[in-house]
């Protein structure tokens, strides 16, 4: 009320809008000032500071914008601070990077997961070849064997990305997929095997008979996540892990004719959901499956009364944390390779050889030649055991045989108090910013690039776990699984990392597929027994009307296409 | 927006009923305001110079200083509400982010023929408005109601803890509220559980699961949390009521339900009004936050409203041009039914906010 007058008040919003304007100058100096640091970065080996923004479209809760002491040391090795910004929740990127192509407004860097091919329609990235051949001695040296894999597509065989969240010559050595039962359990149970849907609803079955309670509470024989795209992850992806296919997305490839189908067309998975269903109508799968929220899973699995889960472990990582925090080590879960009957094996440890999501350039990036070099010092030996190792003598020494070797206390934080650890540390954050060896690869030294070796991962399992791999004769749950080595590897990559055309129609079929499936899936293991033929022979009748055969069709031709690229075979 | 804000000051200015000093000096210095700005005592400072001699210029430059107190809002709604407008051609091309306008394809009313051919945008239509108009319909009248109770209310004290106790709801983000809303109804959340030990029910009911269910959850949701705040409106147009119009209905014999139906209501009817058609205005953009994160796959044929269609069907998947064409028609059908709506308001009821 004191700015009665006119004057004075025009005065304060003139001078309001002049601030205003004033920030926004200002942050337009920032930006030339990287610039221009970017442009006189030309010289060899140039530590002079940078700062590279970079947007990456998964979550990645712990960053500490390289406050942490991997972060540190890189950016005292080669000079570059990364401005991060990261998805949040499960967005995935999708909407985000959308927006970012619409408006022309990129990041220097970005990982952007799935929605690349947005990214390349709107030429918004970089082709990464020839900056690859002249500055990146150690990309060349990590993808020497996989060169081709890199290529975005037959008719554009620019490299775009590099693929950084899997690693090169990958092995597992520990399987964290399949079918989850609860420790305690097994143990009860007398360590029964668990090998088809019979043997794993049996021993929840009997189980839940003696214990109808978990500390006061109802036990939860199963419980499934279905909340957004988690669906996927817990309900309709084990329909393939559990009938014997490999995971290409939400297609199966017939290994012969390359032919691409909606996996839920084939008849072995009706099998599968006809089985949630009896589940679900003996009481067995919780009534809440279909209606909880993310939130409401993973407190129902931090309580310890759900015996068993279909996911994977980073899925209910977080749950299961709380669970070892809080001492109940006996309420985490082991994995089995349930399969529908015993005629098919699980596929989960196939290779699909280099094939992932990436680190890319945009045209937006001032320097891209510094930016590959720094990618690249990323790619090297010391880069990459600065990754994952993290700082010698912090995070690990070096013995007298040359050996890295992580401290007990050190050890001991990384399992029990992992997020802290990650981002005081850092360790594991930088993983997505460069490529690297996958797990089982040793450097010069005859030491794992990673942390993630047979003498380390059974060294991170609680002694219930111990106990219970005992009992199967096994070391690791990846022993139980069928090994990578019975199994071929597929020609055509990991289909989900397929750009496919933004253009034309395939993207709203696509759309429009995924919302009958979300919809009608759940109404098919809801359904009455008797109706459960009906309500899934109707679900597959409204995909074929919403356009899947054309969008099968198209996607064989891709797949094709890819197979062709990647092995240079000739296919029809 | 006028009548709102007159109504606004004079429930202020009464809110004491003994004239302080420092509401003299309000006065008085509206006086001033008034003579300095050459406009009649009862239109307020809308900017609109009166068409008197003297001609244009010879206002603009007598209130100069309005004018230019005004130009930063101007350019700000222009380019924030206006320019943008500009983006609509894209409803008519093929747009691809890398090409420049010029290189864009057209492709007349394409995208138009393809969103009227999809039976999922009626689907998502039917549930847009039946949502809205349920929000319209109670998020209307138990505010009204709700002011009105509050208003008869004695209790000083009380009053004023139920008044924050109830708008503090809004400042809950959707986030927060989704999660209290799906816990209290889940089968082992509280609602359940009185119900089965009530001998109500027998065993638990799967409200969230219930696609028939989930507009009115949506709606008692909305309710729960805007109530309070919407309330507040009415609260303040309420106190601008003439304290002697209620004395004077006392000694005539007039109950307290008299009083609310020939004094409250018609005293706040303008104020209402407004509102009303301003949320008409708004049918069908009731935003897609709610519905996103109380629905579940169970509910999709109930759950999915416009601006999730053209999240899901536009942008997600690139394809901005169709993502356009639906906001443009939900841009369009607003004004029309803004301007309905208006326009029967001022010729039946005469009120109008145009």
């Amino acid at each position: 009320m004191k700015w009665r007058n006119p004057k004075s008040l025009a005065v304060l919003t003139l001078a309001g809008v002049l601030l205003l304007s004033g920030c926004g100058g200002g942050n337009n100096n920032n930006a030339s000032n990287a610039s221009s640091n970017g442009s006189n970065a030309s010289a060899t080996d140039d530590t002079s500071p940078i700062t590279f923004s970079f947007f990456g479209a998964d979550t990645s809760p712990n960053w500490n914008n390289m406050q942490d002491d991997v972060g540190k040391e890189i950016t005292a090795k080669t000079g570059v601070t990364i401005d991060a910004e990261y998805d949040v929740g499960s967005g995935g990127g999708q909407s985000k990077i959308a927006l970012m192509a619409a408006s022309g407004q990129y990041p220097d860097l970005i990982y952007s997961k799935g929605e690349l091919s947005k990214l390349v329609d709107a030429g918004a990235v970089i082709d990464l070849t020839d900056l690859i051949d002249k500055y990146a001695p150690h990309i060349k040296a990590l993808m020497q064997d996989s060169m081709n894999r890199l290529k975005y597509s037959n008719e554009d065989q620019s490299i775009y990305q590099i693929p950084t969240n899997v690693g090169v010559d990958n092995q597992y050595f520990d399987a964290t997929g399949g079918f989850e039962v609860q420790l305690r359990v097994l143990k009860e149970l007398g360590y029964p095997q668990i090998k088809t849907l019979d043997d794993y609803e049996n021993v929840l079955k009997q189980y839940v008979a003696k214990h109808p309670t978990t500390d006061g509470q109802p036990t939860i024989p199963l419980t499934l996540n279905a909340d957004d795209w988690k669906i996927m992850i817990t309900v309709t992806n084990p329909a393939f892990i559990a009938t014997g296919a490999p995971d290409d997305g939400e297609y199966y490839v017939n290994p012969e004719t390359y032919d691409a189908m909606l996996h839920y067309k084939r008849s072995e998975e009706k099998e599968y959901f006809r089985w949630l269903n009896k589940m679900y109508n003996e009481g067995l799968l919780d009534k809440d499956t279909f209606v909880q929220k993310d939130d409401q899973y993973q407190a129902k699995i931090s309580s310890g009364r759900v015996l068993g889960l279909i996911s994977q472990e980073w899925e209910y990582q977080n749950a299961e944390n709380a669970l070892k925090t809080a001492g109940k080590d006996d309420y985490t879960y082991g994995h089995f390779p349930v399969q529908v009957d015993s005629s098919t094996q699980d596929h989960e440890m196939q290779s699909v050889g280099l094939d992932g999501y990436g680190i890319a350039i945009t045209t937006a990036c001032k320097d891209p030649v510094r930016a590959i070099k720094f990618i690249d010092w990323l790619a090297s030996d010391e880069g990459q055991v600065l990754r994952n190792w993290g700082v010698e003598g912090k995070q690990y020494t070096v013995d007298a045989n040359g050996q890295r070797v992580i401290p007990a206390e050190v050890q001991d934080r990384k399992v029990n108090d992992a997020n802290n650890f990650a981002k005081e540390t850092g360790v594991g954050l930088y993983n997505v910013f460069g490529p690297h060896y996958g797990d089982g690869v040793k450097d010069s030294s005859g030491n794992y690039y990673t942390t993630n070796f047979p003498d380390q991962i059974v060294a991170s399992y609680s002694q219930s776990e111990k106990d219970a791999l005992k009992a199967y004769s096994a070391t690791t749950w990846k022993d139980l699984f069928p090994s990578e080595k019975d199994l071929p590897v597929k020609d055509w990559g990991a289909l989900y990392n397929m750009a496919v055309p933004t253009d034309g129609d395939y993207q709203v079929i696509y759309q429009k597929t995924q919302d009958i499936i979300r919809k009608r899936i759940p109404e098919a293991v809801l359904a009455k027994p008797a109706d459960f033929d009906k309500v899934y022979d109707a679900f597959l009748a409204e995909l074929d009307k919403a356009g899947a055969k054309d969008m099968e069709a198209e996607y064989t031709e891709l797949v094709k296409k890819r197979v062709s690229l990647f092995t240079g075979k000739d296919v029809q | 927006m006028e009548t709102l804000t007159a109504n606004m000051s004079s429930a202020n200015e009464s809110v004491s009923s003994v004239p302080t000093e420092q509401s003299k000096n309000k006065k008085s210095g509206s006086d001033r305001f008034r003579k300095h700005s050459n406009l009649p005592g009862n239109e307020s400072a809308n900017g609109l110079p009166p068409k008197k001699r003297g001609g244009v210029l010879r206002s603009i430059a007598q209130q100069k200083y309005l004018y230019l107190m005004s130009l930063p809002f101007v350019i700000w709604l222009f380019v924030f509400n206006y320019l943008p407008l500009w983006g609509w051609t894209m409803a008519f091309q093929n747009y691809k982010p890398a090409k420049s306008f010029s290189e864009q394809k057209w492709v007349g009313f394409d995208n138009f023929v393809k969103l009227f051919h999809d039976d999922q945008f009626y689907l998502v239509l039917r549930n847009t408005l039946a949502m809205s108009v349920l929000g319209l319909i109670f998020g209307f009248i138990v505010p009204i109601v709700f002011a009105i109770l509050l208003n008869e209310l004695r209790g000083m004290a009380f009053k004023r803890v139920t008044q924050t106790v109830s708008y503090l709801p809004h400042f809950v983000s959707w986030v927060v509220v989704a999660g209290i809303i799906s816990n209290l109804l889940s089968i082992d959340g509280v609602i359940n559980q009185i119900l089965v030990h009530l001998h109500i029910i027998s065993e638990p009911i799967q409200f969230m699961a219930k696609g028939n269910w989930f507009w009115g959850i949506v709606t008692a949701s909305d309710v729960w949390k805007e109530t309070g705040w919407n309330a507040i409106i009415y609260l303040a147009a309420i106190t601008g009521i003439d304290k002697e119009l209620y004395e004077a209905s006392r000694v005539d014999g007039a109950g307290r339900f008299r009083q609310i139906w020939n004094i409250t209501l018609p005293g706040i009817r303008s104020t209402i009004m407004v509102l009303f058609i301003m949320s008409i205005g708004h049918l069908l953009s009731i935003g897609f936050e709610k519905q996103m994160l109380l629905g579940n796959s169970l509910v999709t044929d109930y759950s999915q409203v416009l601006d999730l269609y053209a999240l899901n069907y536009g942008i997600k998947i690139a394809h901005f041009s169709y993502g356009t064409a639906i906001s443009m028609f939900n841009s369009v059908i607003s004004i029309i039914l803004l301007f309905t709506v208006n326009g029967l308001f001022k010729k039946f009821a005469k009120e109008s906010i145009m």
